[in-house]
């Protein structure tokens, strides 16, 4: 595993296909964009325009810098 | 962590562990393919086949985006990397998949400009920052990343960015399985079906497995309980002699997918005649280039690139890995000449891959077994 891995999620983001559960911090509604914190506290940008109106608090499901989904409660 | 520790809970994996065991037929051997890197990744990572009964098999299936590009592509990336006024840019892990003459990162070393980035976006500032300069995004990946890959060429065109390229290599994961379940040297009983691909495409794609070949598929979530929980779910479907697509992941994956990043994609791409995959050939309509309307953006159309298809090292079986026909232990060259610090496959490169994942998780209890 390289230096790159996540510590909390527990794998390797560096090929960027890995769901990563992340937290809305702030919205950028101009730009189509959320700020947002992984398990490990890192914030990046996050592309939004294909979930419904995400506000802060949300958790999202994002691949690749784009959010693919809100996560609800868990049930397994 | 909220969704993630509650699918980690070890009491909950042992009571499904349980379960499986009681839902195994004695003296029957049951096959079941995990589609996903991520899923290989997760069963090597927490044990999960060691919780199997020994007559349920999983077998690693095609779904690393990074295992599957094949070596001419690499060369084709390195081809247009080396081109002057050009700055290259990609997912870490495609920087060190070997091509027929080094990696991305052997030739960033010769002096081009390569940059590591974790998503199109970043790309896409690189542009902006830089518009002097052409910039070229190596697209690789399924319906799971294709959608950020669209949405970015949006933007760049609708803010008029003309140094922004995309050398696409992206992929859908039907014709792939489709392929496998044609096989002839691969009998699987069911499927633990794509988690994060199903939220983009859904789960209605894969009903053509029960429909057309019998076999039962359960979309997953990608921790251990749920991996558990799908395995089981699968063995019910056997046992009840039920053959349908189920959905594990529900909390994730709306049965119908993400109507809104399949719009984007069918925008931005179309489908190509066919596409090389590692060890799989020639798919046909397998992968995905730039539409007519975006074809400004597509760095194929603005640079010449060698476009030779490149057969693997010998030693190398990356193919049958792929296909679930060997384990990653049973290469040759696994755990030797090839490792992660020097791979020779792709499966050795991504943490997805099934070798990698054997290697970081598994190599050294085989070996015990072995002695």
């Amino acid at each position: 595993m390289s230096a790159s891995c996540h510590p909390d999620v527990g794998h390797c983001i560096t090929c960027s296909d890995e769901g990563i559960p992340m937290r809305v911090l702030r919205l950028d509604a101009d730009r189509g964009l959320a700020l947002c914190e992984d398990p490990a506290g890192a914030h990046s940008s996050v592309e939004i325009a294909l979930i419904d109106s995400p506000g802060a608090g949300d958790m999202l499901l994002v691949h690749a810098g784009t959010a693919l989904t809100r996560l609800e409660a868990a049930s397994a | 962590m909220k969704f993630v520790d509650e699918f980690r809970d070890p009491e909950l994996g042992r009571t499904l562990a349980n379960e499986i065991l009681l839902a195994v037929e004695p003296g029957r051997h049951y096959k079941i393919m995990e589609v996903c890197g991520g899923h290989t990744h997760s069963i090597y990572k927490y044990g999960i086949d060691d919780l199997l009964p020994a007559n349920v098999e999983l077998v690693h299936g095609p779904g690393c985006p990074v295992c599957v590009i094949p070596m001419g592509r690499v060369d084709d990336a390195i081809a247009m990397a080396h081109q002057p006024g050009v700055i290259f840019t990609c997912f870490g892990d495609m920087m060190r998949v070997p091509g027929s003459h080094g990696t991305l990162t052997d030739a960033s070393a010769e002096g081009a400009d390569i940059r590591m980035v974790y998503s199109p976006l970043d790309a896409l500032r690189i542009a902006r920052q830089n518009p002097d300069r052409a910039v070229v995004f190596f697209a690789i990946g399924f319906e799971t990343t294709a959608p950020s890959t669209a949405l970015t060429l949006k933007r760049a065109k609708a803010e008029g960015i003309e140094n922004f390229f995309c050398f696409c290599n992206h992929v859908t994961i039907v014709p792939p399985l489709r392929a496998l379940l044609e096989s002839p040297d691969l009998r699987l009983d069911g499927f633990v079906g794509p988690g994060h691909v199903s939220t983009v495409v859904g789960a209605r794609p894969l009903e053509f497995i029960p429909a057309d070949y019998g076999k039962p598929v359960v979309v997953s979530g990608f921790e251990p309980v749920d991996i558990l929980q799908s395995v089981l779910m699968i063995l019910q479907q056997l046992t009840q002699g039920r053959c349908e697509v189920e959905n594990q992941y529900k909390r994730v994956v709306p049965y119908e997918g993400n109507l809104a990043a399949l719009k984007v994609m069918s925008e931005v791409f179309e489908l190509r005649p066919h596409f090389e995959w590692r060890g799989l050939g020639f798919i046909s309509h397998s992968g995905l280039k730039l539409s007519e309307a975006y074809a400004d953006f597509d760095a194929e159309l603005r640079y010449t690139i060698p476009n030779v298809r490149i057969a693997d090292p010998k030693a190398c079986q990356c193919g049958e890995v792929l296909k679930g026909v060997i384990k990653p232990f049973e290469c040759k060259v696994f755990g030797t000449a090839c490792t992660p610090e020097r791979p020779i496959g792709t499966c050795m490169v991504s943490s997805e891959g099934a070798c990698a994942a054997y290697y970081n998780y598994g190599r050294f209890a085989r070996e015990r077994e072995v002695v």
